[in-house]
């Protein structure tokens, strides 16, 4: 029998509930950055949508192509984020598939615009499109960019530029700022993450219990719903389920014959077809980057400021090539990855890690073969499908023959 | 697609490389001997000329098993395995030469660089995915933008010593350099020799580290001598040619499918 997460359908409703919430306005509305400050937003009272998931909605369900053509006539170009130019494009157009999934009117009106700027500079002018459009106020959180460690000047500089955003909020939201509110959905989001981190971990196991593909849909509620109790109480279920499938030996592939590791940006319009790619050829993607970026365990609720200054400003994306290898190496070793698969986004400058050397540091440091796939998160003309295959088919009959040779 | 075996009692094992070009067929016998290759052009996967080969050599033949290989690998029904064009080309070379080498593969729409362990394993690969510049179907549209005939070009420009080089990598930027070319009167020698050299610049621009040889394997190597020596003068290594180079992957997939067979029989 087919191998099947049964809390997807719990996932669903989850996101529906979402969604609908935000369709029905009772609350003020803020738009935040997938990795930006959403728990402080939620200690206001904010509803909180995020633009990126709204990319990756429109990544895979194939329309972003549609829609990227509208924002490059508006001015940007074809070749910077196409969470961006999609998102922009669909506004423009006023199609979004948050009408037919979800029943929503459109995208929605903003009462605020929160950005963070650890992942990259983009996020910036696209919330600034916005801001203009809707005549709406925005703030930002701008780090150090690509740390190679994280020092006290640093935290103390981003936890500065969080309280400077406190009484915006307080104006938008309507209400005084509230240090215990902000604690207690930083304790939430903390919980939801270090769940959501157990999850992942799920993989560690052989045969796994997740792929890299099905992360990809189950980490919705920890990029939108953080700081809820409904986000903690999702991944405590899920992460039982995936424990139970461990002990019974049940996995995605039962027969592994490869680990893999994906770094960088999901393929949003290609996730079944390469999901099955990988598992017609018994090759287990196990771990990847991405979903590894919503784990914040710096977060402590005894230091809300300081500590989410810290988490936001630590992940992956933002650290030094250095950095960078020594978080990949500890994944490797952590999940027993055979090999890596470097996806080269080509509109995702910030989140393609092949570019400076890592490949090949990986061969000669970790003796860890890897290959890199051209494509982008939303923007399939730049992804060609016969050569992507053989590249992946080669690359896993290569570790296959290096396997069976040991 | 059906197919009726033949009954010869020596087995053979049939190699078939669906090329973006041009399908190619090996048949090896036992010992790893070719005694049959054909080539058609790659139409699709119902067309005559296919039928016609497939039913010609498994009448000729008998066939003990197939390896399908190349863009169209996944869709030849008769093959019992499926390998990539990457795995089969290290493959062949293995036979012919079974050391550290680098291997070259300019087929129809991509360039391979392949690099062997010494016993003959892909440790590491490059494929083009973003475009087919420097590819065959580079050089043939280029070709014929400039009036060039295919089958003269190595001839022609072997009678130039020009030093002109076109720099687009786009095929359709390159073909809007050719007319500047053209329009300049620059000599059709010239022009032969500077689409080489742009295929030259592009392999120049990938990895080739391999302390062996380089195997120079595909179409393009099969038809184009002069391209063949540039490429010797231009890496400073040893260049070898396969005969028959355009059949090196798919008598690599005959050799899979002796393999696949011997690995069936022992289990």
């Amino acid at each position: 029998m087919a191998y099947k997460i049964k809390s997807t359908s719990v996932l669903k409703e989850l996101m529906r509930d979402y969604f609908q919430r935000i369709g029905q306005r009772e609350k003020p509305l803020a738009w935040c950055t997938s990795v930006g400050p959403a728990e402080l937003l939620r200690s206001f009272g904010f509803e909180v949508y995020f633009p990126e998931n709204h990319g990756a909605l429109l990544g895979a369900t194939r329309t972003a192509g549609s829609n990227i053509p509208a924002a490059m006539k508006c001015g940007y170009s074809g070749d910077i984020c196409s969470y961006t130019t999609s998102d922009i494009g669909a506004f423009l157009n006023q199609s979004t598939p948050l009408k037919t999934q979800y029943g929503l009117d459109g995208i929605p009106r903003p009462d605020l615009l929160v950005y963070n700027t650890n992942q990259c500079r983009e996020v910036e002018d696209w919330f600034h499109f916005y801001a203009d459009r809707f005549n709406c106020s925005i703030a930002g959180i701008h780090p150090p960019r690509h740390l190679h460690s994280i020092r006290a000047a640093e935290i103390e500089l981003v936890t500065a530029q969080f309280k400077r955003i406190l009484p915006l909020c307080e104006q938008i939201s309507g209400q005084k700022f509230d240090l215990d509110a902000f604690r207690e959905v930083l304790q939430l989001s903390s919980e939801a993450t270090l769940l959501w981190q157990q999850v992942l971990r799920t993989a560690m196991a052989s045969p796994a219990p997740l792929s890299f593909f099905d992360g990809t849909i189950h980490m919705g509620p920890i990029v939108v719903l953080r700081g809820t109790v409904e986000a903690k109480t999702y991944y405590a279920e899920l992460l039982q389920e995936l424990q139970e499938n461990i002990a019974a030996g049940r996995g995605f592939l039962q027969q592994e014959s490869c680990r893999l590791f994906w770094e960088g940006m999901p393929i949003w319009g290609k996730l079944r077809a390469l999901s099955d790619l990988f598992v017609q050829n018994d090759a287990a993607v196990v771990a990847s980057t991405y979903c590894n970026s919503w784990i914040f365990d710096a977060f402590n609720e005894k230091e809300p400021f300081e500590s989410s200054a810290r988490a936001y400003t630590e992940i992956f994306i933002n650290r030094s090539e250095q950095a960078k290898f020594t978080m990949l190496q500890k994944w490797i070793e952590d999940y027993r990855i055979d090999g890596v698969i470097f996806h080269d986004a080509k509109t995702c400058f910030n989140n393609s890690n092949a570019r400076f050397g890592m490949p090949l540091r990986l061969k000669n440091k970790l003796g860890i073969p890897s290959i890199t796939i051209d494509g982008d998160l939303c923007d399939l003309r730049f992804y060609s499908e016969g050569q992507s295959i053989t590249k992946i088919e080669t690359f896993i009959e290569q570790i296959q023959n290096q396997k069976s040779f040991i | 697609m059906k197919i009726e075996k033949h009954k010869t009692s020596s087995p053979h094992f049939l190699g078939v490389d669906l090329g973006s070009a041009f399908t190619k067929f090996t048949v090896c016998d036992a010992g790893g001997k070719i005694v049959h290759q054909n080539l058609i052009k790659t139409l699709n996967i119902r067309s005559r000329s296919l039928k016609d080969s497939v039913e010609r050599i498994y009448g000729q033949f008998s066939i003990k098993s197939c390896c399908a290989t190349g863009y169209g690998r996944s869709k030849f029904e008769p093959a019992q395995i499926i390998k990539t064009e990457i795995n089969c080309a290290a493959e062949a070379c293995l036979a012919l030469r079974p050391k550290e080498k680098c291997i070259i593969d300019i087929g129809g729409e991509d360039i391979k660089i392949i690099h062997c362990d010494e016993a003959g394993k892909v440790e590491s690969f490059y494929l083009n995915s973003k475009c087919a510049a420097g590819t065959g179907a580079f050089l043939s549209e280029i070709a014929e933008r400039a009036e060039i005939d295919l089958t003269q070009m190595s001839v022609l420009a072997e009678q130039s010593a020009s030093e002109r080089e076109i720099n687009s990598f786009c095929t359709v930027f390159a073909k809007t350099e050719i007319m500047g070319w053209l329009f300049d009167d620059v000599p059709q020698q010239d022009i032969a020799r500077g689409i080489y050299a742009a295929i030259i610049n592009r392999v120049n621009s990938l990895r080739i580290d391999s302390a062996g040889p380089v195997f120079l394997i595909g179409g393009v190597a099969a038809n184009h001598p002069f391209f063949n020596n540039l490429l010797r003068k231009s890496l400073g290594k040893e260049v070898f040619v396969p005969q028959k180079s355009e059949f090196i992957v798919s008598f690599g997939a005959a050799l899979m499918a002796k393999k696949y067979d011997d690995k069936t029989k022992r289990d």
